[in-house]
């Protein structure tokens, strides 16, 4: 193989990788906080780019420019699920045994309705978005060229892991967060408002993905079925990386977009997902806290 | 949550013995292919909902990878059918041997996982080999045509080759398969392996504990579902008579046989059935009168009841009317011995 063509594919595959890894923080988020696996991510994502694409259409609004409405719509939504369809089964297990599957059921089922409202709304179409300025690349050397658009996507990617654990690190908010992920009795006890806390962090969950919606239509086609694809890889990049961890999803998104990249230059672009899958048992099976997890 | 219906219990058994009777006369009365058809498609996903309800109802463990069982069975069947001529009524068995053995080597690490761990796995299995089939053209010689998918080729009205004129006899088939895997579920309910994957599905290292050698079970049981699965899968490609990797063998059916096993109330011998009943007509309906305006209604139908069922029936809609049931055994038998 090729050395120059292999470096492209690496480069490629390390901008993919840094917006799955993004695309993922919120399923980790809210599974390291809430124990919650949300089967809907995918559809979130969905509504997060389909959001900036109808303010261009409709008003011809600048996809980046989209953010300051996608990324609140999407913590309101997100928001509104949390708190009208998860909180009750919070509130019932709390006195009976729990269990993790009828929250999976619950996410699948919403995600289920939010995919085929939309398919119902807008039919099987893929739609895209063209800037005068997509088309444009940045050139390091004379072989290799990335799209200025994928730059934005990936380095804001990169931008929100950061803000992300700051703001977990560093604000009131933030620790409560994360006290409530340690110990959701004893955070109470202390006289943090769980419930309020759950609600906010599906919200921050859902809202990641309204930012990452608008970096990523002006150069990705959206149709209601996207979510599926997208559901699958934040998994795999979620547990190779370590359930619950904000370092841990970035390396699996680096991860899992280098072989996804490096493997479609060996077979077509269709089966190299057979080795995400592959990758994906094997960590389960050899290391089931992923790269960067601790012991649950 | 362990406690059934005791045996005893004449009026639990009239109300589905009449609904059998109900079904076996029905072709005598329904007129129109299309009702028929319908029909066929309810009673084959009870059957398949019933089959995936003997491991993950029993167990407690979510599994979104059947749908790789049912493209084995239906593949195998296929395959042999037009490469050797074996007729498929044995090329079904032959698929189901086969899926048994699938079933078994990928159960047997993925039992090791719990929860999410485990419905994941089972999605990442079933997707690796319907990506593997979508992309193979053939194998050692034999014809696998990829995404395109295989037709069975029309041989004339023959039983023997499972070909049969109209839907009448697909439909008393897909009756009787109905009727063996319930009696398979209602076998094993009773019997010690039961007994023991309730105790696994309450707690596993409880159960473990008492010296249940939970794998062995777990095992067992995922034998047993893998080759009902490979059956059904062999009878939906014969039916059809084509066959291809995202229909016979994709995520979305596998969803399916879950959400009606889920819906109706796992675990139980009429749960899953009660699922497939309700379930298929709504989507049936909603595709027939409104699906070409609004593609996708009949998933949103399900999806609302998914979370309608978690939210407010968690063990299923068969528990309100086991309840019914049992109130009106308790009183009888109350009346019973006021007699005496």
């Amino acid at each position: 193989m090729d050395p120059i063509i292999l470096g492209i594919a690496v480069v490629n595959g390390i901008i993919v990788g840094g917006l799955y890894g993004a695309i993922a923080l919120g399923l980790s988020l809210i599974f390291g906080v809430m124990r919650v696996i949300n089967f809907a991510h995918g559809s979130f994502l969905m509504m997060g780019l389909f959001i900036p694409f109808w303010l261009w259409k409709l008003f011809g609004i600048n996809p980046y420019l989209a953010v300051v409405v996608a990324a609140p719509a999407l913590f309101g939504i997100g928001y509104l699920i949390q708190a009208t369809i998860i909180a009750p089964l919070f509130k019932r297990e709390r006195a009976m045994i729990l269990e993790p599957l009828s929250v999976l059921l619950l996410t699948a089922g919403v995600g289920i309705m939010l995919d085929n409202l939309a398919l119902m709304a807008l039919g099987p179409d893929f739609r895209g978005i063209t800037m005068d300025f997509s088309a444009k690349a940045f050139w390091i050397g004379s072989v290799l060229n990335i799209n200025y658009t994928r730059l934005i996507a990936f380095l804001t990617s990169i931008a929100i892991t950061v803000g992300l654990s700051l703001f977990l690190a560093r604000t009131d908010l933030g620790r409560a967060i994360r006290s409530t992920a340690q110990n959701r009795d004893a955070a109470a006890l202390c006289g943090i408002n769980v419930s309020r806390v759950y609600n906010i962090t599906f919200g921050l969950g859902c809202a990641i993905l309204g930012v990452i919606g608008c970096v990523m239509i002006p150069f990705y086609l959206v149709s209601p079925s996207v979510g599926l694809a997208f559901g699958v890889r934040s998994f795999i990049v979620v547990v190779l990386g370590g359930i619950g961890s904000i370092p841990g999803s970035i390396l699996g998104g680096l991860i899992l977009g280098v072989v996804e990249s490096v493997t479609a230059q060996f077979v077509t672009a269709t089966s190299a997902s057979i080795f995400s899958f592959v990758i994906f048992i094997l960590v389960l099976f050899l290391r089931p806290t992923g790269l960067m997890g601790m012991k649950v | 949550m362990l406690k059934q219906p005791g045996p005893r219990n004449g009026s639990l058994y009239a109300a589905p013995l009449l609904a059998l009777l109900a079904l076996l006369i029905l072709p005598a009365f329904v007129r129109g292919e299309y009702y028929l058809h319908v029909l066929v498609g309810v009673l084959f996903f009870a059957y398949m909902a019933s089959a995936w309800n003997i491991v993950c109802g029993y167990t407690g463990q979510l599994s979104l990878g059947h749908s790789a069982l049912c493209g084995i069975g239906g593949y195998i069947s296929t395959l042999l059918f037009i490469n050797l001529g074996l007729t498929p009524w044995i090329g079904m068995v032959v698929g189901g041997v086969c899926a048994t053995v699938v079933g078994v080597i990928i159960g047997y690490p993925c039992f090791r996982l719990r929860g999410p761990y485990f419905a994941l796995t089972t999605i990442a299995f079933a997707e690796i080999l319907r990506i593997w089939v979508e992309n193979t053209e053939e194998i050692l010689g034999i014809e696998l045509r990829g995404a395109q998918g295989i037709s069975v080729p029309l041989k004339g009205q023959s039983p023997a080759i499972f070909q049969f004129e109209g839907k009448v006899a697909y439909y008393y088939i897909v009756i009787a398969m109905l009727l063996m895997v319930m009696a398979v579920t209602l076998w094993m309910e009773r019997s010690r392996t039961g007994f023991y994957l309730k105790a696994i599905r309450a707690d596993q290292d409880a159960a473990e504990a008492l010296g249940i050698n939970s794998t062995r079970y777990l095992l067992s049981a995922m034998a047993l579902s893998s080759f009902f699965t490979a059956l059904g899968g062999s009878f939906y490609a014969q039916y059809f008579r084509y066959i291809n990797p995202e229909r016979n063998m994709g995520l979305d059916l596998s969803i399916e046989f879950a959400l009606m096993g889920i819906v109706g109330g796992q675990g139980t011998v009429f749960g899953p059935v009660l699922g497939a009943f309700l379930l298929t007509p709504a989507g049936e309906i909603s595709r027939a009168t409104l699906g070409g305006r609004f593609p996708g209604l009949h998933l949103v139908i399900y999806g609302l009841v998914l979370v309608l069922a978690v939210l407010f029936l968690p063990k299923g809609l068969i528990q309100p009317i086991r309840q019914l049931f049992s109130r009106g055994g308790a009183r009888q038998s109350a009346g019973r011995r006021a007699a005496a």
